[in-house]
C-alpha cells in the first residue's frame, strides 16, 4: 500500500466501501449470534447445534420459494412462531434432560443433535447446492459511491430490531429478569419459586426462533446447503465469547468487531489468511478475557 | 493372574479373535474392514485419555492426527525416510502441540476448551492448505507405497496385525491410566478439583500431561493411517467430522473404559461401511442414515446409557455377581 | 433389563460384523463384463459425483448398444467414495467381493490419489476420467491411466486463450497484460491457478497484479478482495470457482462496478447462467464442449458418436451434456476402444494397447484424441478443450474457432449494461 496514495478520492471510496461492508456483514453475524448468546447467557450451554437450526431456516426459505414461490420475507413472519415450536419440540426431547447434566454430557447432546439434523438434511434433499433468489436479490442500493445490497441492509435491520427487542424484552419485562436471575443464580431462583424448567424451555425456544428466522433472512444472500450451519456457527461462537455471555449488545458490538476483522483482515492480509485472525483473536479472547471485551469478569466461572 | 483375566475377558475375546481372523478369513475387503476398525479404535482410543480419564473434552482431535499424517508422509515423500521417523517426528511436535492445548486445558471450562479445540484444529487446516511450498497446499500428498516392514508397505495380512499391535498398545495406555497411581489421581481430579487440589495432586500437570499423551497416541494413529490409506487431503485429516468422530465412538462405547472404545468403533464403523456397500449405486442417499443413527444414539446414550456399551457389561457383571452372592447368603440364611 | 440390552448390544455388533462378510456378488456371470466406477455420491461432493456416474451410465448404454465391451455386455459394480478412506475402503470391496479388474472414476484429486493407491496394490488397472491431480500419473504407478488433462493442463490452456485470443483483440501484447487471480483453494483451485500462474509469468511476462484464495465454504462477501482488485486495475481477472462463489464474486463485482477486460473462470455448472441470466453475460470458461459446437470439425467417426451421445444425454436428462457427463463418458469411451482392440483386462497387455494407440483429435467423443505418455498420461494436445462463453444465461463454445458456429462477444468487457 503505497502511503502517498493513501487519502486519494478512490482510497476514500474503498475505505467507505469497506466501512459499509463491515457494518452489512456484522449484522448479518449478529442476527445469527443473537440467539446463541441468549442461550448461552441464559441456559449455560454452548448449543453446537445452532448452525443446523440456521440451515433449517435456510431450507424453509428455499422450499417456501421453489414450491410455492413465497418470498422470504414473507416466510420471515412465518418462521418465526413455526421455530419457536420447534424450539419448544427439540427443548422437549433433547435439552431437557440435560440440563442438569455435567457440561460434558451438554456438549455431546448437542454435537448429537447437530449430527442427527446435518444428515437429516443430506439425506432428505441431497448435498446439492440451492438458491433462493426473488427479484430483489440483486437490487443493489448506492449512497456516495458505496453500493449495497438489498437483502443484506435488510437483515442488518432486522437485526438490529430483534437485538434491541430482545435487550429491551431481558431488561424490562417480568419474564425477562426471571431469565436472568435464573441466570445469575438456578438454585436461588426455584428458592424465589421460579419454575427453571419454564424459564430454560422458554429461553431455548427464543434462541431457536431467532437462529431459524436469520436463516429465512441469510438464504439469499448465500447458497443453501446441509453443512450451511458451520460456515457460521464457528463465527457466532467467536462473536458470542467476544461480546460476553448473555449480553444482548455484546453480541451486536462482538459482530462488528469480527466482521471488521474478517474485512480489514482481507484486504490487507489477503483472504486466505483471515480465517486464521479471528481463531486467533477467538484462542486469545478466550485465554486472556474469557468473559468477552464488554462481559463481566469471571463470568465464565459461572455455572462451571 | 485369574483376576487379571476376568476383568479383561472382553478385551482378551475382542482381540484375540481379531488375532485369528486372517488365519481362517482371506477376504481382503473384510480384512481391509478389520484394519479400519481397529484403527479408529485406536484413535477414539487415545482420544479417551484427554476426554474420558481426564473430562476434557475435546473436539480438535483432528490437529493431532493430521499431524501424524503429514509428518508421515512429508518425511517419505521430501526426505525418502522412513514413516517410522515420521511417526517419531509427529509424536514430538503433536506433544507440543498437546502441550498447548493441555495449557488451554487449565485455563478453560468444558465448552470454552471444545471451542477452542476446535478452532485449533481449523487454525491447522487453514496453514495446511495453503503452505504450498511445505505441504503441497490443498493438494494434499501422496503417500508413496514401498513395500517392506520398515516403510510399511505391507499386504493386507501384515496390517490386520499392525493395527492389532497399535490397538493393544492404546488399551494397554487406558488400563494403566485406569489401574496406577497417576489413573487414580486423574480420576480425583475429574471428579472433584478442588478436594484432590487440597490432598496435595498437581492438577495442572496431570491434565496436561494427560492430553500430551493422548495428542502423542493419536499422531501415531494419524502416521500409519496415512500409510494405510495413502493420500493426506487437509481439508479431510483436520476436519471437524473426524474429531467428532473419535468422541463418538467413545461415548457410544463406553466413555472412561478401556474397551469403550473398540466396542463404540466396531458397531460405528462395520455399519458404516456396511451401508456404503449396500446401498452405493441404489439409493445413495440412505448411506447417510448411519450418520443420523448415530446423532440420535449419542443423544440417548448420553441421556440414559452415560456408560455406554462397555458399561452395560459391567453392569451385566455386577448383577452377575450380585445375585450369586444373594444366593450364597440364602443358603447360608 | 441390563441383561437384555446387553444380549441386544451383542447380536447387534455381531450382525454387523457379519454384514461385512456377507456383502457381495462376485464377478461377472458369461456374457457380461464387470467394472468398478467409484463416485463421490454421499458428502460434499456428491454434486457433481452423481452427475459423473451418469454420464458413466448413460455411456455405457450406448456401449452396449454397439456391442458392448470385448462382445460382452458392460455391467458396473459402484462404489461411493465420501472421503480418502472410504476411497480406498470401496475400491478393496470392489476388487475383492466384485472381482473386478478395472477401476474407474473418481472426479477428485483427494480420492482418486487413496483409491488408485488401493487399486495398485491388487495390480488392478485404475482408468481415471476426470481427477486433474498433476502427481496422480508421477508416482510411477505402472497400472494407473488418465484420459483428461491434469490441472497444468487446464491453467496451461486458460493463458494460452488470454495471450493468443484475447490481448490481440485488447491491442496489447502478452507482457503489457495485467492479470489478477482469484481462486478457491482445494486442490482444484490451487492446481489450475499455479499452473496457470506459472504460465503467465513465466512464458508470456504477463504482469501479474494478484493472488488471491479464498476459502468456498465460508466466504461469504467478496468485497473486501473486490475493492482491493479495483485499485490494482487488472485487464483480465483469472477466477477459478466451485460454486456459488462464482456468482456472488460476479454480482458484487457488479455492484462495486468493478471493471475489467475479461473474466476466466472454470465455472461450467447452469446455476450461474441460472441465477443470472444475462446479468452473467462475458465469462469465459474452460470446458467440454457446448452449444454452438461444429460437428463437422470433427472426423466422419467422431461426428457420429458425438451426435449419438448429445441425443442421449438430451432424452435422459432433458439438457446439454455437462462436464461430468462428457468426462466420464470420454473416458469410457476410450476404455472400450482400449478392451476391444486388447481383447483382455490383463496388465502387460491392456498396457501395451494402450501405448500403441494414436488417435487424432476429433476422433473420439468430446472431439478428443488419444496418445498416451509412458506414465499413462493422455497428452495434452489430443485432448482437445474448449473455451465456452456465457451468453444469454447459456455456456456455448466460442473457442478453437473451427470447432464453433459461434464467436465471443463483448472483448473487452464494456460497462456492466452494455452487455446484451
Amino acid at each position: 500500500m503505497d502511503p502517498a496514495r493513501l487519502l486519494g478520492p478512490a482510497q476514500i471510496d474503498a475505505l467507505a466501501q469497506l466501512g459499509v461492508s463491515t457494518i452489512l456483514l456484522g449484522g448479518i453475524y449478529a442476527l445469527i449470534a443473537v440467539g446463541l448468546t441468549l442461550i448461552f447467557g441464559i441456559m449455560r450451554v454452548v448449543n453446537f447445534a445452532h448452525g443446523e437450526f440456521l440451515m433449517l431456516g435456510m431450507y424453509l426459505a428455499f422450499w417456501s420459494f421453489t414450491l410455492y414461490g413465497l418470498d422470504p420475507y414473507f416466510v420471515l413472519f412465518v418462521s418465526i412462531p413455526l421455530f419457536f415450536l420447534v424450539g419448544l419440540l427439540t427443548y422437549a426431547l433433547v435439552m431437557r434432560g440435560v440440563i442438569t447434566a455435567s457440561h460434558n454430557a451438554q456438549i455431546f447432546t448437542t454435537v448429537g443433535l447437530s449430527t442427527a439434523l446435518q444428515n437429516v438434511a443430506l439425506v432428505a434433499w441431497t448435498g446439492d447446492f440451492r438458491f433462493v433468489r426473488p427479484w430483489h436479490s440483486s437490487v443493489v442500493l448506492r449512497i456516495a459511491g458505496t453500493a449495497f445490497n438489498l437483502a443484506q441492509v435488510v437483515a442488518f435491520a432486522i437485526a438490529v430490531a430483534l437485538t434491541v427487542a430482545l435487550f429491551a424484552f431481558m431488561k424490562w419485562t417480568h419474564t425477562g429478569r426471571v431469565m436472568r436471575a435464573t441466570a445469575q443464580d438456578r438454585d436461588a431462583a426455584t428458592l424465589m419459586g421460579i419454575a427453571t424448567d419454564r424459564v430454560y424451555r422458554l429461553t431455548w425456544a427464543i434462541g431457536i426462533a431467532c437462529v431459524g428466522a436469520a436463516g429465512v433472512l441469510v438464504a439469499p444472500l448465500y447458497s443453501v446447503y446441509p453443512t450451511a450451519g458451520l460456515q457460521f456457527v464457528l463465527l457466532s461462537y467467536v462473536v458470542v465469547v467476544l461480546g460476553g455471555l448473555g449480553d444482548m449488545v455484546g453480541a451486536l458490538l462482538g459482530s462488528l468487531i469480527v466482521a471488521a476483522v474478517e474485512v480489514v483482515g482481507s484486504y490487507f492480509f489477503g483472504t486466505a489468511w483471515k480465517e486464521v485472525l479471528y481463531f486467533v483473536l477467538f484462542i486469545a479472547v478466550l485465554v486472556f478475557r474469557p468473559a468477552g471485551l464488554f462481559g463481566q469478569r469471571g463470568a465464565e466461572m459461572l455455572g462451571a | 493372574m485369574r483376576g487379571v483375566l476376568a476383568r479383561h475377558w472382553g478385551a482378551l475375546v475382542l482381540f484375540g479373535l481379531t488375532a485369528l481372523t486372517p488365519l481362517v478369513v482371506k477376504d481382503a475387503f473384510f480384512l481391509d474392514s478389520l484394519v479400519l476398525i481397529l484403527i479408529w479404535g485406536a484413535l477414539s482410543a487415545a482420544w479417551n485419555l484427554a476426554g474420558g480419564y481426564a473430562g476434557q473434552v475435546s473436539l480438535g482431535h483432528s490437529a493431532f492426527f493430521g499431524i501424524g499424517a503429514y509428518s508421515a508422509a512429508l518425511l517419505a515423500t521430501r526426505w525418502q525416510q522412513s514413516p517410522w521417523l515420521g511417526m517419531l517426528l509427529g509424536v514430538l511436535v503433536s506433544v507440543a502441540a498437546g502441550a498447548v492445548i493441555g495449557y488451554l486445558s487449565n485455563r478453560l471450562r468444558g465448552p470454552y476448551f471444545a471451542l477452542s479445540t476446535i478452532a485449533f484444529s481449523q487454525v491447522l487446516l487453514i496453514v495446511a492448505s495453503r503452505w504450498r511450498g511445505f505441504t503441497q497446499g490443498s493438494e494434499g500428498i501422496p503417500v508413496p507405497f514401498r513395500p517392506g516392514f520398515w516403510t510399511l508397505g505391507l499386504g493386507h495380512v501384515a496390517w490386520v496385525y499392525v493395527a492389532l499391535g497399535l490397538a493393544l498398545v492404546h488399551y494397554g495406555v487406558q488400563v494403566y491410566f485406569e489401574r496406577s497411581r497417576v489413573g487414580y489421581q486423574l480420576a480425583g481430579v475429574r471428579e472433584d478439583e478442588d478436594a484432590a487440589e487440597a490432598l496435595g495432586i498437581a492438577s495442572r500437570k496431570l491434565r496436561v500431561f494427560a492430553v500430551t499423551l493422548s495428542a502423542a497416541l493419536t499422531s501415531v494413529c494419524g502416521a500409519f493411517w496415512a500409510q494405510y490409506v495413502g493420500f493426506v487431503d487437509p481439508f479431510y485429516v483436520f476436519s471437524v467430522d473426524l474429531s467428532i468422530r473419535f468422541a463418538l465412538n467413545t461415548i457410544i462405547g463406553g466413555v472412561g473404559t478401556a474397551l469403550g472404545p473398540f466396542l463404540g468403533s466396531i458397531l460405528i464403523t462395520s455399519l458404516e461401511t456396511y451401508l456404503r456397500a449396500t446401498f452405493a449405486g441404489v439409493k445413495t442417499g440412505f448411506t447417510g442414515i448411519y450418520l443420523i443413527i448415530y446423532g440420535c444414539v449419542l443423544i440417548l446414550v448420553v441421556r440414559f446409557v452415560p456408560e455406554g456399551l462397555a458399561g452395560l457389561a459391567a453392569r451385566l457383571r455386577a448383577g452377575v455377581a450380585r445375585s450369586r452372592e444373594r444366593a450364597t447368603d440364602h443358603a447360608h440364611a | 433389563m441390563p441383561r437384555r440390552l446387553l444380549a441386544s448390544a451383542l447380536l447387534a455388533l455381531a450382525l454387523a460384523l457379519t454384514g461385512l462378510l456377507a456383502v457381495g456378488h462376485g464377478q461377472s456371470l458369461t456374457g457380461e463384463y464387470k467394472i468398478g466406477v467409484l463416485e463421490p455420491l454421499t458428502g460434499p461432493l456428491a454434486f457433481e459425483g452423481k452427475r459423473h456416474l451418469e454420464g458413466y451410465e448413460i455411456m455405457r448404454d450406448m456401449i452396449n448398444e454397439r456391442g458392448g465391451v470385448m462382445g460382452r455386455k458392460l455391467v458396473f459394480a459402484v462404489g461411493d467414495a465420501t472421503d480418502p478412506t472410504a476411497a480406498a475402503s470401496e475400491a478393496n470391496r470392489l476388487i475383492t467381493r466384485e472381482g473386478v479388474k478395472i477401476l474407474t472414476g473418481t472426479y477428485s484429486s483427494t480420492l482418486c490419489g487413496a483409491a488408485s493407491e488401493a487399486a495398485a496394490r491388487h495390480n488392478v488397472i485404475y482408468w481415471e476420467s476426470s481427477c486433474v491431480d498433476p502427481r496422480f500419473t508421477r508416482r510411477g504407478l505402472k497400472t494407473v491411466f488418465r484420459t483428461e488433462i491434469d490441472g497444468t493442463g487446464f491453467g496451461w490452456y486458460n493463458i494460452e486463450f488470454v495471450a493468443k485470443h484475447l490481448a490481440p483483440r485488447f491491442g496489447l501484447k502478452p507482457n503489457q497484460l495485467k492479470i489478477a487471480f482469484l481462486s478457491e483453494d482445494s486442490s482444484y483451485g490451487q492446481g489450475v491457478t499455479e499452473a496457470a500462474r506459472q504460465r503467465a509469468k513465466g512464458e508470456f511476462g504477463m504482469q501479474e497484479v494478484a493472488a488471491e484464495y479464498y476459502a468456498f465454504a465460508s466466504t461469504n462477501d467478496f468485497t473486501p478482495i473486490i475493492v482491493k482488485l479495483k485499485q490494482l486495475n487488472p485487464d483480465v481477472v483469472h477466477h477459478i470457482a466451485r460454486g456459488n462463489d462464482a456468482v456472488l464474486f460476479w454480482r458484487q463485482s457488479r455492484e462495486q462496478s468493478f471493471l475489467f477486460k475479461a473474466l476466466v473462470h472454470a465455472y461450467g455448472s447452469p446455476d450461474f447462467g441460472k441465477a443470472l441470466g444475462a446479468e452473467g453475460n462475458g465469462p469465459f470458461a474452460l470446458l467440454e464442449p457446448g452449444p454452438g459446437f461444429r460437428l463437422e470439425a470433427l472426423r466422419p467417426e467422431g461426428q457420429r458418436l458425438e451426435r449419438e451421445f448429445r441425443e442421449t444425454v438430451q432424452k435422459k436428462t432433458g439438457s446439454y451434456p455437462l462436464g461430468g457427463h462428457q468426462l466420464a463418458a470420454g473416458g469410457l469411451w476410450v476404455l472400450k476402444v482400449v478392451l476391444d482392440q486388447a481383447r483382455t483386462d490383463e496388465l502387460d497387455k491392456f498396457r501395451a494397447t494402450v501405448m500403441a494407440m494414436d488417435l487424432p483429435v476429433g476422433s473420439l467423443i468430446n472431439g478428443w484424441g488419444v496418445k498416451f505418455a509412458e506414465n499413462g498420461q493422455n497428452a495434452n494436445e489430443r485432448v482437445q478443450h474448449y473455451m465456452l462463453q456465457w451468453q444469454g444465461g447459456q455456456l456455448v463454445t466460442v473457442w478453437p474457432e473451427e470447432f464453433s458456429t459461434l464467436r465471443a462477444k463483448w472483448i473487452p468487457l464494456g460497462s456492466w449494461d452494455q452487455r446484451k
